[in-house]
């Protein structure tokens, strides 16, 4: 496993929105270019926080800040009025909102003025209760102190790197580790967009890109142009429209749908090798049917599952196969679709089938090269003779770069015993890395770009009749915001968009 | 105008060895002779024509939404472009005034003959600047380095009609629409780059194409059929009237040539169905239209205007082509049908019911570079001294092929005299924006410039062009005049100063009130106000202020209007800084061009690997914005880049010490009793 680090993008940025968020989209690039078009907002003379402990059943969870606003951090939270506690000494606080100065837990803090911390700048950590509600609470409540943000993927490990302080095996492991973040932030992004929230965030995106694209057709082509006034009556409008929107969204405690935390452990492999059987054996309860026939399973079946104390999201999906059936063939965009979003995949094959390794092509195949972490199980064991075990055994050892292979049946549970502990270890493995989804720091993530928008919206509003430059800054801005959740936008986009909707010919 | 004295007979060059040639006389090459010229290079240029040497060849008009700002910067930089634009406008605005200083567009309509004569005379008057009319046959460059297969180096070129080869350390190749230029009218097509001039030789194409194996697309371009202004009926356009005080491009004039009074208008006037009608039934007599080689979505012709957004009508602009010319030219209405068919479509608008075509319109279709594969400097990356600029780069406008031209000028000069070349960065000037978007990203259409191109917008306006520019000019690029510097420095200091005396106005609300009883200043801010913070209010102005405080202000006076939008400004601007310093940085690491990626010894992808080596990005901050490039390789490609950077800077001061060492041996040696 990898070392343990905060989850944190910086010099990178940009490339970790293209990794993470636009695999197969057209050619994009920032207004930025370079340049996302949010000047302050990501500079590195910013604050920024991240939950560094992992998530799961922990007692104490750690929350680190590091940057020039670490101190008024500590100051407004921890009630350091007078002056900073002593450097790097654990002092026991009352952990208060800076907003309702309502006390959200007790816990230690430590103070680690530059440079002698982690990244090298000023940094706080904050040990508190490890329950979501209260880790919630404490990042977004840091979330409200100004100059501060939540971190970006990579960004602690960069700033330290920055700063000379990692040693020369952990500079070269940089590399992998900055890998290993993006994916979980890409994996935690695919989950988060694919549902609801993702709908209603990528309708907020595609309004106010147009919203950009008519204000800047307006200011590139209006003088010679026919491009009527009314152009941005409409954009005063959308703006206005979509501001409260988002407001509206912030104030909401319910805040959409209820991301789903857990391990997401997904049961994949072809029709009729056992899956619903395995997911119903791990949940001891008949949540999925199953038959005979293959191609059983079409939908994906989710439960939530505690194994030996770690949260897990346990999904059954269908069986892939080419199939000209139209609900199956969404059943298995859907299972391909899961499988793409999961932390770990339970590769299940029926053992007594002729090969039992993987085809080039299929599920298992897709696993390994993507270097997802997998469990292969071979199901069937009850119907396997003798013989063939020990042809299996050999089988299995010719084959390099293998995931761990377990051998079951869930006709006899044979085997299952084993298959659960290793599953056992592998989920702990996971709970432990701070990397790895944890949805509150998403959330507080979306809440802090969604805020920002709303803003920079604002600020369209306030310029509008007197600098309609000033005002255009203000969608950028919002755009760029936006973007950070939804995948960036470029100016190409926006100049596309004025193109398909007005006749420019000068 | 006498030539003479200064562009010899081609045959005494024969032989001769210059720093610099460029080829071609339009607004790229007049730039690019002129900015190497300056530099310091014994620079000649080559053009068919010398008579035709700064001919507007489209528009008869200078600056724009987005151009104003390239031309803006051009001038920051010493180039001809903006003052060429004060002497020869005819009908000034400032477009987009009413929507915030960032966006403001200067623009001028020109007259032709007084641009040409301007650019003309001043290149006459420029040291080191020699001219010559001529037609590249060939450039000259070196076999390949066996080392480096692929790699040829530049050393001159040979002229057609003969075999003067004149050699060169760098070349600047502005072609225009000429490099395999086609004319279409109608269904006739004939070779060439515009009419009414002869086509340039193919053997230029050959070259970049066969010898150097450069990459090169087709684009295509038009223009309108020019009118006699006597048979059309202005009374039925609408006026459109310049602004009553010109205001000049250049930050070295004051004054335009041309007095307020004696601006010439401009006339609006629109499409009516029976254009659209004309257009369609004649569809099958246009060769051009048909073609599929990429136009300009944003210049298209009256033809694809209609085809593309039917049934509406579309804006037609008539502008005067100069103080004494018979003809106007009709924007927007680029076509290139038959020529009678021409006529009858122009006779389907209002004011032209009657009128006459004195040249038709057409269209040209020209080979262009694909841009990726030129340096930040716009030199050939394969091809060292070997320069490009203009629409041999996939763009359409003069202010673009100046900007470019100036910019390939300058370095092209730099490596000839052995000096470092330089770049600009998209942080600090369209001209950056522009370059970078051609070389890192290609073109897929004629590139022009808009300003939702640039993102740093609010920093980047067309009034702070010199506090941007002229500086560096003189002291990095060496394309400045030391006149123009000084300017520069004075207008900085004293716009230093005006903001410093501006802040030191420290008063409470209430005296503000006293002191500026017109301006409504919100009584519950308990807070001390700046002369500064009053500036940003809408209705305050550097005027009133100084009046209020004539003894600390009114000496600032000639800056009132650049101060307003200074303090309007400078939240934002103070805000885009941080991002811009974050992006300089990682511009300045550099990656070396001639890194084998495939045998880097970093953990890099193949896919990755194959990008980067196809790419060759100049910097890590291009690389970063290379689509699929991960995280994960920039912080590979990083950790190289420092460590190489390290082993460089032990290994020079290993020598240093070894130097000193050995002075201090010699020394020894020296004093040792004889």
């Amino acid at each position: 496993m990898l070392p343990l680090r905060p989850v944190c993008g910086g010099i990178w940025r940009a490339a970790v929105h293209t990794v993470r968020m636009s695999r197969g989209a057209p050619p994009y690039r920032l207004f930025s270019s370079t340049c996302d078009g949010a000047p302050a907002a990501l500079a590195d003379a910013d604050t920024i926080f991240a939950l560094s402990s992992g998530h799961g059943r922990c007692g104490v969870a750690v929350v680190r800040v590091s940057g020039p606003a670490s101190a008024t951090a500590l100051r407004c939270m921890a009630g350091f009025t007078q002056r900073l506690p002593p450097p790097r000494t654990a002092l026991l606080r009352s952990i208060t909102d800076p907003r309702s100065t309502e006390v959200l837990d007790r816990g230690l803090v430590l103070w680690f003025p530059a440079p002698r911390s982690f990244s090298g700048e000023d940094s706080v950590e904050f040990h508190i209760h490890g329950g979501p509600a209260v880790v919630t609470a404490v990042l977004q409540a840091l979330g409200s102190v100004p100059g501060l943000r939540p971190a970006e993927a990579g960004e602690f490990t960069r700033r330290a790197f920055q700063a000379g302080k990692l040693g020369l095996t952990e500079v070269e492991g940089l590399g992998d580790l900055i890998h290993a973040e993006t994916e979980a932030q890409r994996r935690q992004a695919l989950r988060q967009m694919s549902g609801e929230l993702g709908r209603l965030y990528q309708d907020w995106s595609d309004r106010l890109k147009r919203c950009l694209a008519h204000v800047e057709a307006f200011i590139d082509f209006s003088e010679d142009e026919l491009i009527e006034d009314g152009v941005l009556n409409r954009v005063d409008v959308s703006v206005s429209d979509l501001q409260a929107e988002i407001e509206r969204h912030l104030k909401d405690e319910r805040r959409g749908e209820r991301l789903r935390s857990g391990v997401q452990v997904v049961i994949a492999g072809a029709t009729n090798a056992g899956k619903s059987s395995l997911l119903n054996k791990l949940c001891q309860r008949p949540a999925a049917i199953v038959s005979p026939i293959a191609g059983t399973t079409r939908d994906v079946v989710e439960t939530a599952l505690d194994l030996g104390g770690f949260p897990v999201l346990l999904s059954d999906t269908a069986g892939l196969r080419d199939s000209s059936d139209l609900v199956e063939r969404e059943g298995v965009r859907r299972a391909r679709e899961r499988v793409e979003q999961a932390d770990l995949t339970l590769v299940v094959v029926d053992s007594h089938l002729r090969s039992v390794l993987p085809d080039t092509g299929t599920v298992p195949c897709v696993c390994l090269l993507m270097h997802r972490l997998c469990l292969l199980v071979l199901n069937k064991a009850d119907l396997l003779p003798e013989k063939q075990r020990q042809k299996l055994d050999t089988e299995l050892r010719g084959v390099s770069g293998l995931p761990a292979v377990r051998l079951i049946s869930c006709q006899t549970n044979e085997g299952l015993k084993a298959f659960l502990t290793v599953l056992h270890s592998s989920v702990k493995t996971l709970c432990g890395d701070p990397l790895f989804g944890a949805p509150t720091l998403t959330q507080a993530r979306h809440r802090a770009h969604l805020q920002r928008c709303a803003a920079a919206l604002a600020q369209y509003q306030r310029y509008r009749d007197t600098d309609l430059a000033l005002a255009a800054e203000g969608v950028r801005l919002a755009v760029t915001s936006l973007g950070r959740i939804t995948g960036r936008v470029g100016a190409e986009e926006i100049l596309d968009i004025i193109f398909k909707d007005f006749c420019i010919g000068k | 105008l006498l030539l003479s004295p200064v562009s010899r007979h081609v045959g005494h060059l024969t032989g001769h060895q210059y720093d610099v040639i460029v080829v071609g006389g339009g607004h790229a090459g007049t730039e690019a002779a002129a900015a190497a010229a300056r530099v310091g290079a014994e620079t000649l240029l080559i053009t068919q024509k010398i008579h035709t040497i700064g001919a507007l060849s489209c528009n008869p008009s200078l600056g724009g939404v987005g151009k104003g700002q390239l031309v803006k910067e051009v001038d920051a930089l010493d180039g001809l472009c903006g003052r060429a634009g004060d002497w020869a406008g005819i009908h000034f605005s400032i477009l987009n005034r009413r929507k915030g200083p960032a966006v403001w567009g200067p623009r001028a309509q020109l007259d032709r003959q007084r641009y040409r004569d301007f650019i003309q005379s001043e290149l006459l008057s420029t040291p080191r600047l020699t001219m010559v009319e001529g037609s590249v046959e060939e450039l000259l460059v070196t076999e390949p380095n066996p080392e480096e297969p692929g790699h040829h180096r530049v050393t001159g070129i040979r002229l057609a009609n003969g075999s003067h080869a004149i050699s060169a350390r760098s070349v600047v190749l502005t072609t225009g629409t000429f490099l395999s230029g086609s004319l279409f009218v109608g269904q006739t097509t004939s070779p060439g780059g515009r009419i009414g001039d002869a086509p340039s030789s193919a053997g230029l194409s050959h070259t970049l194409r066969e010898r150097l194996g450069l990459r090169t697309g087709r684009l295509r371009t038009g223009t309108p059929p020019r009118i006699v202004k006597d048979s059309v009926d202005l009374s039925l356009a609408k006026l459109h009237l310049p602004d009553s005080h010109p205001t000049p491009f250049s930050f070295l004039n004051t004054h335009t040539h041309c007095k307020p009074e004696e601006q010439l208008p401009c006339y609006l006037t629109f499409t009516t169905p029976g254009v659209e009608r004309v257009v369609r039934e004649s569809l099958q007599l246009n060769c051009h239209i048909q073609q599929d080689t990429k136009g300009p979505r944003y210049c298209p012709s009256i033809e694809s205007r209609v085809l593309r957004f039917p049934g509406r009508s579309h804006q037609v602009w008539l502008e005067p082509e100069g103080v004494t010319s018979d003809l106007l030219y009709p924007q927007g209405l680029s076509m290139t049908m038959p020529p009678d068919i021409q006529l009858r479509l122009i006779r389907e608008i209002p004011p032209m019911r009657r009128a006459e075509i004195h040249t038709p319109g057409y269209g040209v279709q020209y080979d262009f570079v694909c841009p990726t594969q030129l340096s930040p400097a716009l030199q050939v990356k394969s091809t060292q001294g070997l320069f490009l600029a203009g629409q041999i780069n996939g763009t359409t406008g003069y202010e673009e092929a100046a900007a470019q031209g100036l910019w390939a000028g300058a370095n092209a000069a730099r490596s000839a005299l052995s000096m470092p070349t330089v770049t600009l960065s998209r942080t600090e000037s369209y001209i950056g924006v522009l370059i970078d978007d051609l070389v890192s990203r290609g073109v897929t259409e004629p590139y022009r410039m808009f300003t939702s191109r640039a993102e740093f917008r609010t920093s980047l306006r067309p009034d702070n062009a010199d506090l941007r520019l002229t500086p560096k000019g003189f002291e990095e690029v060496g394309c400045v005049s030391s006149v123009r510097y000084q300017e520069s420095l004075r207008v900085r200091n004293s716009l230093q100063d005006a903001l410093t005396a501006l802040q030191a106005l420290f008063l409470s609300t209430s005296s503000w009130k006293k002191k500026l009883p017109s301006v409504p200043i919100s009584e519950t801010k308990s807070t001390l106000l700046t002369g500064l913070d009053l500036l940003q209010y809408n209705d305050v102005t550097f005027e009133m202020l100084a009046s209020a405080f004539p003894e600390s202000l009114s000496s600032f006076m000639e800056f009132a209007q650049r101060l307003k939008i200074e303090a309007v400004y400078k939240p934002h601007c103070d805000l885009n800084k941080k991002e811009i310093e974050r992006i300089q940085r990682e511009e300045n690491m550099s990656l070396p061009q001639d890194i084998d990626y495939f045998s880097l010894p970093v953990s890099l992808s193949d896919e990755v690997r194959e990008i980067l080596d196809r790419v060759r990005p100049s910097t890590l901050g291009a690389a970063t914005r290379l689509e699929g490039i991960t995280p994960a390789a920039v912080v590979n490609l990083l950790n190289y880049v420092r460590v190489t950077e390290k082993k460089k800077e032990t290994h020079r001061n290993q020598r240093q010490q070894e130097a000193q060492r050995d002075e201090e041996l010699c020394a020894n040696s020296a004093s040792l009793p004889q």
